[in-house]
């Protein structure tokens, strides 16, 4: 019998300050949020310098929570898994410097964890067969990627979006018709009642076979609410709302597909914030289905940030022996694959 | 008591351990590179060259502003989880105090100023008297001709230091001159041996929901203030 692993994640890369502690990569100790929503939501968005703020206030805290909850204690821990990238960097260094510390202070390894990686081991919680290789699709409010996960510490992209993001236009389009801040829900549930297709609203046809493009489907969608209002003519929000989310998850849908046939992979992943809208959920696991693929996809807690898939994702890198140094930085930018 | 001191409030990323009053080891960088990336591998050496054993450290003194808003994150986030780790005590410092406790000269008035961005200042005014570091005037945020009025008002012979290189270009009244090079900037010695005489045994313990001394509200607050108030009229 093997020595059980128990990793410390730590994520604070946009607008939730979270830690979690996860036994042998696959069981959840604790999954602690402390969510900035409500905080945001006058701003209309996150608003870098508040979120940072609130992260250091709540970083400890959060963390000692995690460790109680799953009553370990320092000691017990394995190794410290923390998000160094993509997000905001002022955010991202708020828990970077506690993880970093927390690991120099304890003489642990630190592991460094892409943010967006950690949004695909989420599945690994949620589907306990879940191996690679396997295809992710990655979408969220700043990317939109086909991923094939080829072992678990190693990707190759397929394609990515080449302007907006799917979560970005849902929090465009959502702003444009005065919905509060998360946008991305807030059209789904007005969707709910709406007619998917009442409206068409196209998406853009590339050459490239996995490649996305969102910017003209939210033009589309701002020119048509412009254009009713010129013409005073009555807007179906709820109308609006559905044909937009089908427009999207039909371009995403398709690329999926068409790269399931190509590679013959059998499984597929939802990754990302926008993993959690049920109408992509439903659609992308009828589609895939045809051509003899399963999806698997996040519980809703883990399809938005937190920090299980960090210590998730830091698990695998552990076994690998992939350590961070201490003079690790963050990067905003920081890419996937 | 062993203490060991972080200030990341400047462009300065600057540790030092203290034991007793009496600095052992200090290390200071100014090469403008992020505190995040210097900061670890600063103190690891710090207590290799010592011969410092991590448990063997007291207290943990964090230099908690004013200044610049990451700085003082990334110096605060890693001072807390320190003291969580080691569970030892943890003070913060404020970062005008500690500059001040660089010159400690009786009979001038000290003024420690920071940036405090758009041709503002942080500034407190500070006296050493009789061993005692005492503040004349809390800390405020100044324009240039307030930050000299401010100290004129006390009419004594006064040294400026901190972040005063743009005062450089400007004429200073007589009396009034800017701090040596060497004294100018933040010292992790000086976080240290101030939280050395201010610790407290019952209140430093506690390590959780600290926040350094922003002084100033975030852009995105005033601004949304200033338009609420626009909206009421």
């Amino acid at each position: 019998m093997s020595k059980d692993v128990y990793i410390l994640g730590i994520e604070s890369s946009c607008d939730e300050t979270a830690a979690a502690v996860v036994k042998n990569g696959r069981e959840v100790l604790s999954n602690i949020i402390s969510s900035q929503i409500v905080i945001h939501r006058k701003f209309g968005g996150v608003v870098p310098e508040i979120a940072s703020r609130k992260h250091i206030e709540n970083i400890m805290p959060v963390i000692d929570e995690a460790l109680q909850q799953a009553n370990v204690s320092l000691e017990d821990i394995d190794a410290v898994a923390v998000t160094y990238g993509p997000g905001l960097v002022g955010a991202l260094l708020v828990g970077l410097s506690a993880a970093k510390s927390l690991a120099w202070a304890t003489d642990k390894p630190l592991i460094g964890v892409n943010h967006l990686e950690g949004h695909v081991f989420a599945n690994f919680l949620t589907d306990p067969e879940l191996e690679p290789p396997f295809m992710a699709l990655v979408v969220s409010g700043g990317h939109t990627a086909l991923l094939k996960v080829t072992g678990y510490n190693s990707f190759e992209m397929l394609g990515q979006t080449r302007d907006d993001a799917a979560g970005e236009a849902f929090d465009k389009i959502a702003r444009v018709m005065g919905l509060p801040y998360p946008g991305g829900p807030e059209i789904e549930r007005l969707a709910l009642g709406g007619n998917p297709h009442a409206i068409e609203f196209p998406v853009a046809k590339l050459d490239a076979p996995y490649e996305f493009s969102f910017s003209g489907v939210k033009s589309a969608v701002i020119n048509y609410l412009h254009n009713q209002e010129q013409a005073k003519r009555e807007i179906n929000r709820a109308d609006v709302a559905a044909s937009f989310q089908y427009a999207v998850v039909n371009a995403l849908v398709q690329k999926a597909v068409r790269a399931m046939k190509d590679t013959g992979l059998k499984k597929i992943v939802l990754a990302g914030g926008v993993s959690a809208n049920k109408t992509l959920q439903t659609t992308l696991a009828e589609a895939v289905s045809r051509v003899g693929a399963e999806l698997v996809h996040p519980a809703p807690i883990l399809c938005t940030d937190n920090a299980v898939m960090i210590a998730c994702r830091g698990y695998f890198m552990y076994q690998a022996g992939m350590e961070s140094p201490l003079d690790l930085n963050a990067v905003p930018s920081l890419k996937l694959g | 008591m062993l203490t060991l001191a972080i200030d990341t409030a400047t462009k300065v990323c600057s540790v030092a351990l203290c034991r007793d009053g009496e600095v052992t080891a200090e290390y200071s960088v100014s090469m403008g590179n992020t505190h995040s990336e210097g900061l670890l591998p600063q103190l690891e050496q710090l207590l290799k060259r010592t011969n410092t054993k991590k448990q063997d450290i007291d207290l943990i003194a964090v230099s908690m502003g004013p200044g610049s808003f990451t700085g003082l994150r990334i110096g605060l986030a890693t001072a807390e989880a320190m003291a969580y780790s080691w569970q030892c005590l943890l003070h913060g410092v404020d970062t005008l105090k500690a500059l001040a406790q660089n010159i400690p000269v009786e009979g001038i008035l000290l003024s420690p100023v920071l940036d405090a961005q758009k041709g503002n200042y942080y500034q407190a005014l500070y006296q050493w008297q009789e061993g005692k570091l005492v503040e004349l005037a809390g800390t405020e945020v100044v324009n240039k001709e307030r930050l000299l009025e401010r100290i004129a008002e006390v009419e004594m012979p006064a040294l400026i230091l901190g972040e005063c290189k743009k005062l450089e270009k400007l004429e200073l009244p007589a009396g009034v001159k800017l701090a040596p090079r060497n004294l100018l900037m933040p010292k992790a010695s000086s976080v240290a041996l101030v939280a050395e005489r201010e610790f407290d045994p019952e209140a430093d313990k506690k390590i959780f929901g600290l926040e350094p001394y922003y002084i100033r509200r975030s852009e995105a607050e005033e601004l949304w203030e200033q338009r609420q108030k626009l909206q009421q009229q």
